[in-house]
């Protein structure tokens, strides 16, 4: 049910409120050939995902002060949106986290592999 | 003798210090219709006046249950004296920040005669608090009538303050450990932005892995920081998971041995740089070799690692720029009087790192 069609590059959500891995998780979105949008909030992740379907999602679980992706991780849910955490709090956030029920991906990893998850779930989702 | 209950008290020697407990006999004498008497009443009485235990009998018979006997114990531990508290209620030890709810939990074990354990906070006559492990019970006579009410009460202000403690070090070492864990992976954008930037992809990317085969070696070593000396297996193990991810090409060999958190960076960059060559040239190349990790620990604090390839492609010495990862670990295991030897056998490379010192001694 994606906006864009089978052969169009797919769009990546990126929700990660360090500027830096934002930054570098955006590029490596792009070097796979795929378009990167770019949320530092859960606020504008939401907002993002109203204005347009992402095609897949790479979402940041701690958020800071108390704030976790989970609302982000629902309306995905809500949407069939496929996504991977990418977390470095797996001891804190393992409850959430099992909730959730999503692919994870420890921090620290390399952007790459991360981006190519997220592109690969896309691709299987849009297949399907 | 139970008619002069006061002489089965012994005066003498060294408990002598105990004899001025006399809240039994008079608990005695002015319960004489019941039934502390012959050797029990003996036992009772060297019991409690002995016990460094509080103890308090509440008679459940009288109009809001009040106390009719206290040990000594119990007026070193609270304050009062036995003539301020006898005839009222217990629960004037409670105060401002008692925990209602638990107040509540004692309120219905009474009620339906059951034996209750509780941690509550306490005041003493002086108005200092303390955590009051409370066990309460009912006592009932050979005819199985209720007779009393028992409260035991101990001081465990210590044991919640470290109790405490230990909660607040675990958490600090979770967070630290995920601001570690972030900081690294900014370190990692990093790089990987400025490689981007200037062309360099490769080189960052080399950069990156090091850095991140760091991270993993130290974040195992968090938890148990605050001891001085780390486990290091569990490094070891960290550090070379993501190469073997189904855990079937690398088997580890060692003793379990305490290191010195700073031997973990030298030995987590090594054993990367082993893995990376393994995977370029060695036992990892193709989905057939294995690798046995063995450590010893020498004599003199020395250590030794001995990493052997096997059943990997035939490999020849590559030809040229081989290993100059390697050959910065063996430039950095030499500025500590180590070394990293390596030999590219028939059967597979050998590689045999040696540290001087791990620090176990020291
Ligand atoms: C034998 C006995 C010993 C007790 N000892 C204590 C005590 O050391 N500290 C305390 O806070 N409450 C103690 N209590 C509980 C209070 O006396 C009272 O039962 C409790 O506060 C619940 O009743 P309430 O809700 O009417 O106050 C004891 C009760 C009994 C029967």
């Amino acid at each position: 049910m994606s906006a864009t069609n089978g052969n169009a590059a797919p769009v990546i959500l990126i929700l990660e409120d360090e500027a830096m891995i934002l930054l570098e998780m955006s590029f490596a979105i792009e070097d796979h050939g795929a378009e990167a949008i770019q949320a530092p909030s859960v606020r504008s992740a939401l907002e993002a995902i109203e204005k347009a379907r992402p095609d897949a999602a790479i979402l940041d679980v701690n958020l800071g002060r108390n704030t976790t992706c989970e609302a982000v991780a629902t309306r995905l849910g809500e949407l069939n949106v496929p996504f991977v955490l990418h977390s470095g709090d797996l001891v804190r956030q393992g409850e959430l986290i099992a909730r959730i029920g999503a692919e994870v991906i420890p921090k620290p990893s390399s952007s790459d592999h991360v981006a190519s998850r997220a592109i690969a779930l896309a691709r299987e989702t849009r297949e399907t | 003798m139970t008619d002069e209950p006061h002489e089965t008290t012994p005066p003498t020697g060294s408990q002598a210090s105990m004899v001025f407990d006399d809240s039994p006999n008079r608990f005695r004498a002015s319960n004489v219709e019941q039934k502390f008497d012959g050797a029990s009443g003996v036992l009772f009485e060297q019991a409690m006046a002995q016990t460094r235990m509080a103890i308090v009998l509440a008679d459940p018979a009288q109009e809001d249950m009040p106390i009719v006997f206290v040990n000594r114990a119990f007026t070193e531990l609270t304050g009062y004296s036995e003539d301020e508290v006898v005839g009222k209620n217990c629960r004037f030890l409670q105060g401002e920040k008692s925990d209602p709810a638990v107040v509540a939990r004692i309120r219905q074990a009474l009620e339906s005669e059951d034996v209750v354990v509780v941690e509550l906070l306490n005041y003493r006559r002086d108005g200092t608090p303390f955590w009051n492990a409370l066990h309460l019970g009912p006592i009932y006579s050979t005819e199985g009538k209720l007779l009393y009410y028992f409260g035991s009460q101990w001081d465990v202000s210590d044991v919640r303050a470290a109790r405490a403690e230990e909660q607040h070090a675990k958490m600090m070492a979770r967070e630290l450990s995920h601001r570690m864990k972030n900081m690294f992976a900014v370190i990692g954008g990093l790089i990987t932005v400025t490689g981007r930037t200037k062309n360099i992809r490769e080189e960052a990317a080399e950069i990156n892995d090091r850095i991140r085969a760091l991270g993993r070696a130290f974040e195992t070593t968090l938890d148990e920081a605050s001891r001085g000396s780390v486990e290091l297996e569990p490094a070891v193990k960290a550090v070379l998971t993501p190469y073997d991810p189904d855990g079937n090409r690398i088997r580890f060999e060692g003793e379990s041995l305490r290191v010195d958190p700073n031997v973990i960076s030298t030995v987590g960059l090594a054993m990367h740089e082993l893995a990376t060559n393994a995977i370029k040239h060695g036992a990892l190349r193709e989905q057939t070799g294995e690798i046995t990790l063995k450590w010893v620990a020498q004599a003199d604090d020395g250590l030794e690692f001995v990493w052997r390839e096997s059943g990997g492609p035939t490999i020849e010495k590559p030809e040229c720029g081989v290993g100059s990862g390697l050959g910065i670990i063996d430039n950095l295991l030499k500025t500590v009087g180590g070394s990293l030897e390596h030999d590219w056998q028939p059967g597979g490379f050998v590689a045999r790192i040696s540290f001087p010192h791990h620090g176990r001694a020291s």
